[in-house]
């Protein structure tokens, strides 16, 4: 059975990585997302929108890996924004006070015309 | 009336975060059976996840020949989830908690876990392997 899984696009004439997670990001999984926005962060893309839209659960181990990539992206006139989040995970969010670190936005088209033009 | 006590068969499952998922589906199955509102059986899975995750990846160190066992009871007025290990002993309520404007001013990333399971619980206790028993037992308790 897969708990987890990842797929990721990038929209160039924005310079904007779209990563859609899907399923169960716990202590298990979460290196899978670790993995994937440090690939687009190597690839110079500091631009990123996680799409929680087929997300079914979080854990802090799924939190935590915002953590490791935010000042740098930030740093780099990127940032990572969080889309489409259901409520049982945007509560997870919300009961550490995450979101007055993130922005988080209803829609991942929301998200994108929040990042300013390239 | 009050309900008797409802128990659940356990679960013992070799230490691996692989078996997190199966763990918080015994979990939710206990609290489907016992009629929990699903808000609460959200924040016991979440609960039972965090200590379990802490249990494999800092006390065992991801050593998949050691075992976590879970079990579960309830009445009409709590649900109770006990997790037993036989790593050194660690009392989570020791922990120090972080300050969250302290951790996201300094990027940290790691040790939510015992804050999560203290914001989501009613009550967390914590009982060491002594003479007498050689595990240690970590119960966490929603009242209903």
């Amino acid at each position: 059975m897969t708990s987890f899984s990842i797929t990721s696009e990038y929209m160039e004439p924005s310079n904007v990585s779209i990563i859609h997670v899907a399923g169960y990001l716990d202590a298990h999984t979460a290196p899978e997302l670790e993995k994937e926005i440090r690939t687009s962060v190597r690839q110079g893309r500091h631009r990123i929108i996680v799409d929680f839209g087929s997300l079914e659960y979080i854990s802090s181990a799924g939190l935590g890996v915002f953590m490791v990539f935010i000042e740098e992206v930030r740093a780099n006139k990127g940032d990572i924004k969080l889309a489409a989040m259901p409520t049982k995970v945007y509560s997870v969010f919300d009961l550490l006070g995450f979101p007055v670190l993130f922005s988080i936005y209803e829609q991942v088209d929301d998200a994108l015309a929040a990042f300013p033009a390239p | 009336m009050s309900l008797p006590e409802v128990t659940i068969p356990p679960l013992c499952v070799p230490a691996i975060t692989a078996n997190l998922i199966a763990i918080r589906k015994y979990v939710r199955s206990a609290a489907a059976t016992a009629g929990l509102p699903e808000m609460e059986a959200q924040a016991v899975a979440l609960a039972v996840d965090e200590a379990c995750a802490n249990l494999i990846q800092h006390a065992y160190k991801n050593d998949f020949t050691k075992q976590i066992g879970v079990s579960i009871t309830y009445t009409s007025t709590e649900f109770v989830v006990k997790i037993s290990d036989t790593s050194t002993p660690f009392d989570p309520k020791t922990a120090p908690l972080p300050d969250m404007r302290r951790y996201f001013l300094e990027h940290r990333h790691h040790g939510l876990g015992v804050l999560l399971m203290t914001r989501v619980m009613d009550s967390i206790e914590y009982v060491p392997a002594t003479n007498g028993t050689n595990y240690n037992t970590l119960t966490l308790v929603k009242q209903r």
